[in-house]
């Protein structure tokens, strides 16, 4: 796997490099081949233009000669017209000076000679051997008749035949194609009386031109006036062929028109498919004769020097770029060797082994660089996981801890329910939910002295901070509430020791009440927390509160003390903001509306018990916030009044003035009602004590000295309990929020004072005191034993 | 009420008969008073005849209690009835002085 990506890795930036010289390589030869391949054309028709040209003046000079001799030979006949032998002589003479000429005939008209007869041409032909001389004109061969005599007698001037069989009957030897220049001959008067007739080898032309060749495969034609090739490769196309032929078959209007040009005697070169090869044809008129020259030279040989060299060159550079790539691929693999062995060595480190030996490169290079990058790294990341180990212990350790201060802090709560199941006249149910971490609601409640203290609070922040003040917060309530029934006091004092040195501007939105149980009278105290529901018979709605400040933000601020009656069977329903606050995915509120509309419908079923209204508030919140995360503690407590009318079966009562000497009165009273619900002679006593104890503090402290007043003793009977309730008209003086006395103290150490109500409390079951309407209410109950 | 006081033998010996209530342990407060001169030496409370104990009468004992500790006497309560008993034991006064039966 390693192997495979460093090798393809080499493989690749070779591949890049190559193809990338490559490139460049074929656009500069693509260039270099272009203009090498234009410059040859160019040269090579020149050369070729210059080869036809001096085949043409090649041609030209034979013919040339063939006119001189002609010239020359004609006025030597005009002059001796007298020997007409002597016609043979230069008949011979001409062939003897010109030797490229195949024949050579001087001819008479008919009868010109009288002494000749009618026949009279004296012939000489080249045999090759020699020349032979006879006069060759008889009635098998009436050379009148002939082109070359013909011509030159009705154009009246020299002029060339077209290309014909010289035939002979008599000399059947020579059955050559020739052409010939023909002259007329002409007597002093100008009367036509002969022609000199010079004949030249077709083949012999022929060759001559075709031994000129520029390029191995190319050839010379010749066409006449007409298109007959007089000259051609091919000796069968040789006067029987035009250069039109070929296009009956196959029309070409390539060839056409090269014929059309090279009949129209222009001259100049055309690139054309002739025979199925490509050719360049380069074509010019031969002098006055009305003939035209063409060199035809193939493409194939004309760029044969340049395809060899392109293709050598070509050769060459695949050559070079495949070393290239061999070379480069292997000088870069070898470079890259070491990245191989970092490879491996990552992959043990990254498999957890930490201590891998790591080779040392010793390379001032970028790979030097990036093993020196790699020793730092190993010895980082060894350092850092150690770290990381120590961190995670003491992560864990702090999350085992946060989990048992959770742990602590949930335990604090009530949390058994119903809390009194002796007692028919209250129901509470309290829940809190909490967010995943630490928080700082609170809930509590307690019965004291025929009083449910409740509270409910939510600490700002979260975390730990809160937790701890939520604790405080907590244990503050019960440590205060103990002695003060009032809930203005109990949160003004608890917000003089909160605020006080609160250097972490903690604060704690709460809300406390103190129900008097037997009358169903409601006080409590807010101190900037949201509005308690009331569900009762008669409807829902928010319970009135002052919104004070919360505990915490300043002290000395006077709480206000608010108060209610709160009626049988109604429901008195707290929250923290994690109710009306949870969030669904979509960040809306559950808000207010939808509490309240919770509680209607839970008030229009009749269903209001607090473990119901608590549970479906809980269902409808969590309908509502879905798949959310909990981002806050989420408290509820609701508490019931169910006071339910009493079955009194015993009353009795009593009226004394505030004088301590009316006290055997009292007891009297006390051992009459005692003896009618059938107690012994020591509860009795006992019970005689507290009421004593009772009444005469009254008389003490609720009627200052030298004040009169009135004290009443109202004694009811229930089927399970005795009630005393004691009423005054003095000034406030509630017995129960006397501190109590310890009794385990030495006699130096103890007051004297405060035995009266801790013998009170040892006795009565239950105590509770209740300023109404300025009346002190104390009520002693003592349950009936049966 | 009534408290019947003597001494004898260096021992002071108070008899405490009828209903100390709180109307009764104003009347015998000044019986108290009288006690504390005694309180350096042994003072033997005689409750064989005591019906009742109001909180008031619980303080006088506590007071007569106080003084003997500062002048480094002793209270003796003798025969106090079972009721009387209770009601030490939740005041914790029977820690405070010797009981005698």
């Amino acid at each position: 796997m390693k192997k495979k990506k460093k090798r393809s890795l080499s493989t690749k930036l070779s591949l890049w490099t190559v193809l990338f010289a490559g490139l460049i390589f074929i656009a500069a030869m693509g260039v270099f081949f272009n203009e090498s391949r234009m410059a040859v054309q160019r040269i090579a028709i020149r050369n070729a233009m210059l080869i036809l040209d001096n085949t043409i003046q090649h041609v030209d000079n034979i013919l040339t000669k063939v006119k001189v001799a002609t010239d020359n030979t004609d006025w030597l006949i005009t002059r001796r017209l007298d020997a007409p032998d002597s016609m043979f002589v230069y008949s011979r003479r001409i062939l003897e000076n010109n030797p490229d000429l195949n024949g050579c005939s001087i001819s008479f008209e008919p009868f010109y000679f009288k002494e000749k007869g009618q026949y009279f041409s004296a012939y000489s032909l080249n045999t090759g051997d020699g020349i032979e001389t006879t006069q060759e004109g008889n009635v098998h061969y009436q050379y009148f008749s002939m082109d070359w005599y013909q011509l030159p007698k009705l154009l009246d001037r020299p002029c060339w035949t077209e290309p014909y069989v010289d035939f002979n009957p008599e000399n059947i030897t020579s059955p050559e194609m020739i052409i010939s220049y023909c002259k007329p001959i002409k007597d002093h008067q100008n009367n036509f009386i002969g022609a000199i007739s010079v004949d030249l080898s077709i083949e012999w032309l022929s060759q001559t031109i075709s031994a000129v060749k520029p390029y191995p495969n190319s050839y010379t034609i010749m066409i006449g006036k007409g298109g007959t090739f007089f000259v051609h490769p091919d000796t069968t196309k040789l006067f029987y062929q035009t250069i039109f032929t070929q296009t009956l078959l196959e029309p070409d209007t390539a060839i056409t028109n090269l014929g059309h040009a090279m009949q129209a005697g222009e001259e100049g070169y055309r690139k054309l498919d002739l025979y199925g090869e490509e050719c360049y044809v380069l074509y010019k008129p031969l002098g006055d004769t009305g003939w035209s020259v063409g060199l035809v030279c193939p493409t194939r040989d004309i760029f044969s020097g340049y395809y060899h060299l392109a293709n050598t060159i070509a050769g060459i550079v695949i050559v070079g770029l495949m070393l290239m790539l061999m070379i480069f691929s292997g000088v870069i693999s070898k470079q890259l060797e070491p990245l191989e062995e970092l490879a491996y060595q990552a992959e043990a480190i990254a498999s957890g082994r930490l201590d891998e030996e790591l080779s040392d490169l010793h390379r001032n290079d970028e790979i030097g660089q990036l093993s020196l990058s790699f020793h730092h790294m190993q010895q980082s990341l060894v350092q850092q996981i150690e770290e990381l180990k120590i961190a995670n212990e003491q992560k864990g350790r702090i999350e085992g801890e946060l989990k048992i201060a959770r742990d602590i802090q949930m335990a604090m709560l009530p949390k058994i329910f119903p809390p009194f199941p002796e007692r028919d006249d209250i129901d509470v149910f309290g829940q809190l939910t909490p967010a995943k971490e630490v928080g700082g609601d609170l809930f509590d409640f307690y019965i004291r002295d025929e009083k449910l203290f409740f509270c409910i609070g939510d600490v700002s922040g979260k975390g730990i901070p809160a937790s701890l003040y939520m604790v405080v917060t907590k244990a503050l309530f019960r440590t205060i509430s103990i002695h003060e029934s009032s809930p203005e006091r109990i949160v003004y004092t608890l917000n003089e020791v909160m605020s006080r040195d609160n250097d972490s501007n903690m604060f704690v939105t709460f809300f406390m009440g103190v129900l008097d149980l037997p009358t169903g009278r409601l006080h409590y105290c807010n101190a900037g927390h949201d509005a308690p529901l009331l569900v009762g018979h008669t409807g829902a709605g928010l319970l009135p509160v002052d919104s004070n400040l919360p505990i915490g933000v300043m002290g000395g601020w006077k709480f206000t003390k608010q108060e209610t009656l709160v009626d049988p069977e109604t429901t008195v329903f707290m929250y923290t903001d994690g109710l009306n606050e949870a969030e669904n995915i979509g960040h809306q509120q559950f808000e207010m509306t939808r509490v309240m509309e919770t509680a209607r419908r839970l008030q229009q079923d009749d269903n209001f018990k607090p473990m119901v209204i608590v549970d479906e508030m809980m269902g409808a919140v969590r309908a509502f916030v879905g798949e959310a995360d909990q981002s806050d503690d989420l408290t509820m407590l609701a508490i019931q009044y169910t006071k339910h009318q009493e079955d009194i079966t015993y009353q009795r009562s009593l009226t004394l003035t505030n004088d301590i000497k009316r006290v055997p009165r009292l007891n009297a009273f006390i051992d009459e009602v005692c003896e009618a619900n059938g107690f012994d002679m020591a509860t009795i006593m006992q019970i005689n004590l507290a009421i004593e104890e009772a009444v005469v503090n009254i008389m003490n402290y609720a009627y200052p000295k030298g004040t009169k007043g009135d004290i009443t003793i109202e004694a009811k009977a229930n089927d399970t309990q005795l009630s005393f309730i004691i009423s005054d008209t003095g000034k406030p003086f509630d017995p129960t929020a006397k501190a109590e006395v310890d009794i385990t103290l030495s006699a130096e150490d103890r007051a004297i004072g405060g035995l009266g109500i801790h013998l009170i409390r040892q006795i009565m079951d239950n105590i509770n005191y209740e300023r109404i309407d300025g009346h002190n209410i104390l009520t002693l109950i003592k349950k009936l034993s049966k | 009420m009534e408290v019947k006081i003597n001494n004898q033998d260096g021992i002071t010996t108070a008899q405490l008969i009828g209903r100390l209530d709180t109307p009764a342990s104003q009347e015998i407060s000044g019986d108290f008073d009288n006690l504390t001169q005694y309180a350096a030496g042994t003072v033997i409370l005689d409750c064989t005849e005591l019906e009742y104990i109001s909180s008031s009468g619980l303080r006088l004992f506590l007071s007569l209690r106080k003084a003997a500790a500062s002048k480094g006497g002793k209270i003796i309560v003798k025969a106090i009835n079972k009721d009387i008993r209770s009601v030490f034991m939740m005041t914790g006064f029977l820690n405070l002085f010797e009981i005698q039966d």
